[in-house]
């Protein structure tokens, strides 16, 4: 219960410090950045087909803007509280580094998802497709497993090289979502990116007329083993991420 | 309280804390050092912070480090300015609550008690960017306290302090140590002092001398010092010394100038003094060795860094060299 308690206080906390105007501002704008995006393909195209539509969707909201906004968000986790001196007050509580590290990920998970899913209504606005409630509801739960996968795979080096952790989870993002997920190999089995392509395949239905070649970049197996997979990961990222955090220390002069 | 057996803390190859043992019972404990003498690493190790490379380090009877029994009876006030922006004090004080585990209605109450201790009731509701030095310094003991520890840590409380707010903060911090226990690290050993707390002193990651300010003071009573004046008979002046029984050496410097060897530079300089006045000698300068815990500590420096022993050394030449 106490362990819940300190999670919830600093994913309150967090939430708090995301809530100042200038996030605000920069969170619209980046809301409105797909929609302007598919305006202006559908614009060019003088229409859109469907289905180039909803990959454009894809790439832009559960691919770009969430990797984007966790990126803002959960990369600093711990570089943020050195900077602001915090660091020393929040790991002399009890449970602090974990309650650090989850509530964390939980506050940028909720921001950030919040933030997808208003540019999800106003992309799905833009793009004018059919069946646009089915598509909300498919896209919002990639949103959220794009979310939670990812924060997690950031949690990681930002706590094990956290004044480089933009960088290092930019480079993680590249390498492990982009090239490893993309190896026709057990080792993009490890990669959200694969279990969110596999699923949209599947939702939208073109598995069956989905080319040989292409076939090697998705899973086979059905949409539940692919959302388990995702929530396994975060769980193994994030513990990962936690065990680390717990032995971590830092010499007086790198803090503050 | 806090038991610290052979303890070593690396940093790489730099060394924070060396070889450190020390005890320290509950009640009120000053942590003395100047700048990068170890205070912060060894303070990092009793809070949980840090973990020992080598040897062991028990608060409570327990190792600190990850373990939420002895972190829930430790407050820290870290040296660091808090650069929090938007939160108030009782936001911050609130969050540090909760984050130990309690609810909120709890949090919120135990934060509103703590600022009110500290002063701070009435700008609770400001955000720490609007606050003052001082304030801002309050607010992190208000947050410190505020789960009512049994042990409160602080780290150069009275840094960048004014006056004013130095000595509210050192009747606040003395108001603690009166029913709980105190760990204060400072080099501004007057508000040590007036803390009537024990002494550790730390020098190089060592401790190099522990107990209460009598007992230090004792332990530099045992040390060579110097009296130094400029007078118009520093002969006659170095007579008086000699019979007054104070003086272990002599050494004279140009035409008026006198350095005294002694182990009690404060009554022999009264002595001078008197015996100046009383025989009409013209006494320009005459300075005896700081006897305060300032002085004590600068002697202890010295000794570290080898300026005493070597002093020490021609102190012991010097009566020889008189003799003859």
């Amino acid at each position: 219960m106490n362990a819940v308690r300190g999670i919830l206080a600093v994913a309150g906390f967090q939430l708090r410090r995301m809530l100042s105007p200038q996030r605000l501002v920069v969170a619209v704008a980046g809301a409105a950045f797909p929609a302007a995006v598919m305006l202006a393909a559908r614009r060019i195209a003088g229409g859109l087909d469907r289905d180039f539509g909803v990959v454009l969707l894809y790439a832009l909201v559960p691919e770009a803007l969430c990797l984007l906004g966790l990126l803002v968000t959960m990369c600093p986790v711990v570089a943020d509280e050195l900077e602001r001196g915090t660091w020393q007050h929040v790991v002399v509580r009890p449970g602090g580094r974990r309650s650090l590290l989850v509530g964390t990920f939980l506050a940028a998970v909720g921001w950030t998802a919040g933030v997808a899913l208003l540019s999800l209504a106003l992309t799905l606005f833009a793009a004018g497709l059919d069946d646009s409630p089915r598509l909300a509801g498919m896209f919002a739960v990639l949103v959220l497993l794009s979310c939670l996968g990812r924060a997690a795979l950031f949690a990681l080096p930002a706590v094990i090289v956290p004044k480089r952790a933009l960088v290092a989870s930019v480079g993680a993002a590249i390498v492990v979502e982009y090239l490893a997920g993309f190896l026709p190999a057990v080792v993009n089995q490890v990669t959200v990116s694969l279990r969110l392509r596999s699923l949209l395949v599947e939702w939208m239905g073109w598995r069956r007329n989905l080319p040989e070649s292409l076939r090697l970049f998705v899973d086979d197996q059905p949409p539940v083993v692919q959302v388990a997979a995702v929530l396994v990961l975060t769980a193994v990222l994030l513990t990962a991420a936690s065990l680390i955090l717990a032995f971590r220390q830092f010499p007086p002069a790198e803090e503050a | 309280m806090i038991s610290l057996h052979r303890a070593t803390k690396l940093y790489g190859t730099v060394i924070g804390v060396n070889d450190l043992t020390v005890d320290l019972g509950p009640g009120a404990h000053g942590l003395l050092g100047p700048n990068g003498a170890g205070k912060t690493t060894l303070l990092g190790l009793v809070t949980g912070q840090l973990r020992p490379s080598m040897g062991r380090v028990t608060v409570f009877g327990e190792r600190p480090f990850g373990n939420p029994r002895v972190l829930g009876r430790i407050g820290y006030c870290p040296a660091a300015d808090l650069l929090e922006q938007q939160a108030t004090p009782r936001e911050w004080a609130t969050y540090l609550v909760r984050l130990g585990g309690a609810d909120s209605g709890t949090a919120v109450r135990a934060a509103d008690r703590a600022l009110e201790r500290v002063g701070l009731g009435e700008a609770a509701h400001r955000p720490l960017k609007t606050l003052s030095k001082g304030m801002r310094q309050r607010a992190k003991l208000a947050a410190a306290i505020a789960h009512d520890p049994d042990l409160l840590v602080l780290d150069e409380p009275f840094i960048g302090l004014d006056p004013v707010a130095r000595h509210d903060l050192v009747e606040l911090v003395r108001e603690w140590s009166r029913s709980r226990s105190l760990l204060v690290a400072s080099h501004l050993l007057h508000e040590i002092e007036a803390l009537d707390a024990g002494l550790a002193v730390i020098l190089g990651g060592r401790l190099v001398a522990s107990g209460t300010v009598e007992e230090i003071r004792g332990l530099i009573d045992t040390l060579p010092s110097e009296v130094r004046l400029a007078a118009n008979r520093p002969r006659r002046l170095a007579e008086i010394a000699c019979s007054s029984g104070l003086a272990d050496s002599l050494r004279f410097e140009g035409d008026d100038g006198l350095v005294i060897g002694t182990r009690q530079p404060r009554p022999l300089a009264i002595a001078l003094a008197a015996a100046a006045a009383r025989e009409g000698i013209a006494l320009a300068t005459l300075h005896a060795a700081d006897r305060s815990l300032e002085g004590v500590f600068d002697r202890l420096v010295q000794l570290h860094r080898g300026i005493g022993s070597a002093r020490l050394e021609r102190a012991k030449r010097l009566p020889a060299e008189a003799d003859r």
